[in-house]
């Protein structure tokens, strides 16, 4: 019997009260490897916003399996919604991710700096610690926001199009990072990917989006429904 | 040199004014620095005319309800520093929530409050002659009014929000940076940008009291832009920021002082200066680094 880590019991989700996804019923269990697939503007970054807390939930319930005020869920946005004026380095970005479990008013501390030090090796980037994160490239900041992730110490990885607008060599880099993370610590993982040929041989199983419903069929079955795949549609959006 | 000594002398006669100056320059930046990030730096224009618009109506008030203007008097300075610090916040929160309600034309409104901030004082003036004239002194950035009285209220406002801007610079930082991160991990992000929204607030407010709109509104853009181009860390951002509007304030009551110039013009003229050079010595290290590196 597998361990259900969020279980969603109905859901319907959207914004401003107008529903986009309704009646969703699934779970995602700890341990797997899943993908959010679906056509353009199907619901599939409204499904990940809804499952991280982001939006609110308009019908139904979403069930965690674990305390999300202990462990909240590691997110790697999408760096495209970052504002390149913040004048960060890629050491502060990864400390961001520590933030959740600093009591409040203390500084950071030798511990925080530790754990950052660490993510940031877990994804390869620690001699970039000092440089600027604005100067690296797509591939190195969106490792650089998983790195931010981990160091939330999460139970689950909920990633909103890692690879997108990154060369192959980069996306190579960030799936290997991901599937790694999985593979060898048993991290949850979920991503909205618009590349279904290069993660097929990574992922256990995919939440297919479309028309307003979500289904969780394991990634072998999805030549089912091959034709959205094979006219490009799995691409981002709402 | 014998200038700068006079302005340094624990006797010198505008003591009260250097350290009024030398406070704005040094805390508005702090704010700034928010409005610079947070890609707000418009409001900067429109909420000190709108503090001016409450300082305004707090003078009539005070003249219908109370009687004769006080000028300098605490009880008339502290229904001031209301009027304006109330005004602000009101048209801050406004501002904000209409944009989060993702209504367009952004500068638009900013533009509208502005007009309507600058002619609203100018018509409640004409009802309270009496408050006109400090009221113009203040709209030229007479920090030279500055009174041990205005001062003891400025550190009272300045001083926690130099605290809660240090104190809380992490969720500050993390709530404008990655709003939807702030979220996943439980911070309360509306709450954080209360707060933020109240520091920004008391500082305008305090800042068009005692140095007017175009002081408050120069050290609050123009420092953190200049520090911006020089830093690539957030906490140095911050202090650089402070610094350069400390330094470009004390140089600004220098200049003004010693070549009789109007003191908020001469500080605002001369931290745009320093944004000219800084700017341009940065474009030209970058326009060398390319040479090279091609």
């Amino acid at each position: 019997m597998p361990d259900s880590l969020i279980t969603l019991r109905d859901v319907t989700l959207g914004y401003d009260g107008r529903p986009v996804l309704r009646h969703i019923s699934l779970t995602i269990d700890r341990g797997e490897f899943l993908a959010l697939l679906g056509p353009n503007g199907a619901g599939k970054t409204t499904l990940l916003r809804g499952i991280l807390g982001l939006i609110p939930v308009l019908g139904g319930a979403i069930e965690y399996g674990f305390d999300r005020t202990v462990s909240p869920p590691g997110y790697v946005p999408q760096r495209e919604k970052l504002d390149s004026i913040f004048p960060l380095t890629v050491f502060e970005v990864v400390l961001m991710g520590t933030y959740a479990r600093l009591p409040f008013l203390r500084a950071i501390g030798r511990r925080e700096r530790s754990r950052a030090a660490e993510c940031l090796e877990q994804v390869g980037l620690s001699p970039l610690r000092n440089q600027p994160f604005w100067g690296l490239s797509g591939g190195q900041k969106q490792r650089v926001l998983i790195a931010r992730a981990l160091a939330v110490e999460p139970e689950v990885l909920l990633l909103d199009e890692p690879t997108a607008g990154v060369d192959v060599a980069a996306e190579d880099a960030i799936l290997d990072v991901i599937a790694r993370l999985n593979r060898e610590r048993a991290l949850t993982v979920g991503l909205v990917c618009h590349h279904l040929p290069r993660i097929r041989s990574l992922v256990d199983t995919a939440i297919w989006v479309e028309e307003a419903r979500a289904m969780k069929r394991p990634i072998d079955e999805l030549p089912a429904i091959a034709p959205l795949e094979a006219a490009g549609a799995v691409t981002a959006g709402r | 040199m014998s200038t700068l000594l006079e302005i340094l002398s624990p006797s010198f006669l505008l003591r009260d004014a250097v350290i009024a100056s030398v406070l704005v320059g040094l805390v508005c930046p702090l704010v700034g620095v928010y409005f610079v990030l947070r890609r707000m730096i418009f409001f900067g224009v429109a909420l000190p005319q709108v503090s001016a618009a409450g300082i305004a109506l707090s003078f009539l008030l005070y003249r219908m309800v109370v009687g004769p203007h006080q000028h300098g008097e605490t009880p008339e300075q502290l229904l001031a520093v209301i009027g304006s610090f109330g005004f602000t916040l009101l048209a801050l929160l406004l501002l904000v929530s209409l944009e989060r309600a993702g209504r367009e034309m952004v500068e638009a409104r900013i533009g509208t409050t502005y007009a309507i901030a600058a002619a609203a004082t100018i018509l409640i003036l004409a009802r309270d002659p009496h408050g006109e004239a400090q009221m113009v002194a203040m709209l030229k950035g007479d920090i030279l009014a500055a009174t041990r009285t205005s001062l003891t209220l400025m550190l009272y406002v300045l001083a926690p929000v130099v605290v809660v801007l240090f104190a809380f610079r992490k969720q500050l930082l993390l709530v404008s940076f990655d709003r939807d991160m702030a979220t996943v991990l439980g911070m309360r992000v509306t709450l954080w940008d209360a707060l933020l929204y109240l520091t920004i607030g008391a500082t305008i407010a305090i800042g068009v009291m005692t140095a007017g709109p175009l002081v408050t509104f120069g050290f609050l853009v123009v420092p953190p832009i200049t520090a911006r181009l020089v830093t690539r860390r957030m906490l140095t951002f911050s202090i650089a920021a402070s610094l350069i509007g400390g330094a470009t304030a004390f140089a600004g009551f220098y200049s003004a002082y010693r070549f009789d110039l109007p003191l908020g013009s001469a500080e605002v003229a001369l931290a745009s200066l320093i944004l000219m050079v800084v700017a341009l010595g940065n474009a030209m290290r970058l326009g060398i680094r390319r040479r090279f590196s091609t």
